[in-house]
């Protein structure tokens, strides 16, 4: 296999955009990655396009790759649409690096678009659960993640809702430094613990919104890339995609995001300790402390110190969600891997402004979907080195 | 059942399961509703919904339909304020360890959607019942779980 560097990265901010379209959105994104890696339109070979709720939400029932891209300008490649729930961004990544990988193209783009936000949140919200089949039954994913976090908090009685609440600060705090970020300001504990309740114990700010945008990567071997840019190469190192394993909630598994996150590790050739900056699917916020434990930032039963110790600020010894994560930059699902992916090349390169974190040599980024019985349906651990 | 005395004008209200082949509603009253799941007959594996291949054996037609007994424990609970569109709020939603060992993921009935009301561990018992209403007014029932009484 050939080694695959990202030569550019794009997005649009996210936030609730009612008069564009998923088109639009796309096209912004597509052109803002191929600015950044200086790279004419036309030398896109081949393309892969995630989108998760588009057939549910938008006008445009399908083949909705091939209209953002026409929309941006390229026709008559390969094109691919990709879904996989909220991973549908790094699912797409993950097939343009591997055309690059195999040598059948030299330079391959993905794209992830999200076009959530109708007016109506309650018709998205059940676009959302509709990719499991307990959605007639009335099951949300919100009280999937609140069922989960309590019989977690039963086995570690340290955890506690206040550790919930500083993730949310901290990731609110690092989303008021991103202007792509679609929710900019910075909440306190006792905002997060005092908002709305949700499902008891998760709070409406612990919970990622609805929202629409975009983002894309470009892909290329090395030789090509110096061709274009003079900008720092970023090498992808590992872009693993596992489903999750067939076992009820109670039944003793690996978790989807471990299983993939060894396998990245195992394929980049290093270990949770060499990450120094990571951006992970807290789609709803306490999650993230479960995912602390699934990567191997921390051993099982200690994310809580990690959060009290400020470990994961920008400052910290290993900074999660600089970006703000999915809460506070929002999570329009089908271009959320990508945005990730996006965050992490500009930490990587130094180009993270405000936000940076100290001079990171390498960088992860995890991003699961979906549900089938008792795990994920899928997860992506991309491991991302300068 | 008053709403039938004057039916005349309007159309009788149907009782629609939210899928095929999930449970069995009593049609008498001698008789219990139960799940309908499938268990592995090689390995002993037990699933609800039914499904048609082992995920552990993986070999071709070893799973057998089975009637769960609907009994169980609550495992977790959750009282969610914001719903699906057309069901109930505040509402509970829970994982029960059924009897047979396997947990699920089920709407509770029967139960104040209170901290209080519920307790982990507490024997649950499987009720078929309204969840919803459709466009027409008839009623979508499915199987929910609901504290035994005396608990």
């Amino acid at each position: 296999m050939r080694d695959v560097v990202i030569i550019g990265v794009g997005m649009t901010r996210f936030g609730r955009f009612l008069d564009r379209s998923p088109q639009d959105l796309g096209r912004e994104a597509i052109w803002n990655a191929i600015e950044d890696a200086n790279i004419p339109l036309k030398q896109i070979q081949v393309a892969y396009v995630g989108n998760a709720v588009g057939a549910q939400l938008n006008e445009l029932k399908g083949t909705i790759g091939q209209h953002v891209l026409t929309t941006a300008g390229i026709d008559s490649i390969p094109v691919t649409n990709v879904e996989n729930a909220c991973s549908s961004a790094s699912s797409a990544l993950r097939l343009a690096a591997l055309e690059v990988a195999s040598g059948n193209h030299d330079i391959a783009l993905a794209v992830g678009v999200e076009k959530m936000y109708t007016g109506d949140t309650a018709k998205a919200a059940a676009s959302m659960a509709s990719g499991t089949p307990y959605a007639k039954y009335g099951f949300t994913f919100v009280a999937e993640y609140a069922l989960n976090l309590r019989k977690w908090m039963r086995k570690y009685p340290a955890v506690k809702v206040e550790h919930f609440a500083k993730v949310v600060v901290k990731n609110s705090k690092n989303g008021s430094l991103n202007p792509y970020a679609q929710f900019r300001k910075p909440l306190s504990v006792e905002d997060v613990l005092h908002s709305r309740m949700v499902a008891n114990p998760l709070t409406l700010y612990m919970c990622s919104g609805i929202g629409d945008g975009s983002a894309a990567a470009i892909v290329c071997t090395k030789k090509i890339a110096r061709k274009y840019t003079s900008k720092p190469l970023i090498e992808v190192a590992a872009c693993e995609l596992l489903s999750g394993t067939y076992t009820y909630p109670d039944e003793a598994h690996e978790a989807c995001s471990s299983r993939a996150a060894k396998q990245a590790y195992e394929r980049a050739g290093i270990g949770p300790e060499d990450v120094n900056v990571a951006e992970v699917h807290d789609a709803m916020a306490p999650a993230e402390l479960k995912l602390y434990e699934e990567l191997g930032f921390c051993q099982e039963g200690e994310s809580a110190r990690m959060i009290d110790e400020g470990r994961t600020m920008i400052n910290g010894t290993i900074p999660v969600n600089p970006s703000g994560g999915l809460a506070a930059k929002g999570h329009p699902v089908g271009a959320t891997g990508l945005a990730q992916i996006a965050e992490i090349v500009w930490q990587l390169r130094g180009e993270a402004g405000d936000r940076q974190v100290s001079n990171p040599k390498v960088g992860l980024t995890q991003n699961q979907g979906g549900l089938v019985v008792g795990d994920n349906a899928a997860c992506v651990v991309t491991i991302l080195k300068k | 059942m008053g709403s039938q005395l004057n039916e005349s004008s309007k159309a009788v209200k149907k009782q629609i399961p939210v899928a095929e082949g999930l449970f069995y509603q009593p049609s008498s009253p001698g008789e219990k509703p139960y799940l309908i799941g499938s268990k592995c007959t090689v390995c002993g594996y037990i699933t609800f919904p039914k499904i048609p291949v082992c995920p552990r054996c993986a070999k071709k037609d070893t799973m057998g339909e089975i009637h769960l007994s609907g009994k169980g424990k609550v495992e977790s609970f959750t009282i969610v304020w914001s719903p699906l569109p057309g069901f109930k709020a505040p509402s509970v939603q829970s994982y029960i360890k059924l009897n047979e060992g396997i947990t699920i993921w089920s709407l509770m009935a029967d139960c104040e959607p209170s901290e209080e009301a519920l307790k982990i561990g507490m024997d649950v018992e499987l009720v078929i019942g309204k969840v919803r209403e459709d466009a027409e007014g008839n009623e979508i029932i499915s199987y929910q779980f609901r504290p035994v009484k005396n608990n």
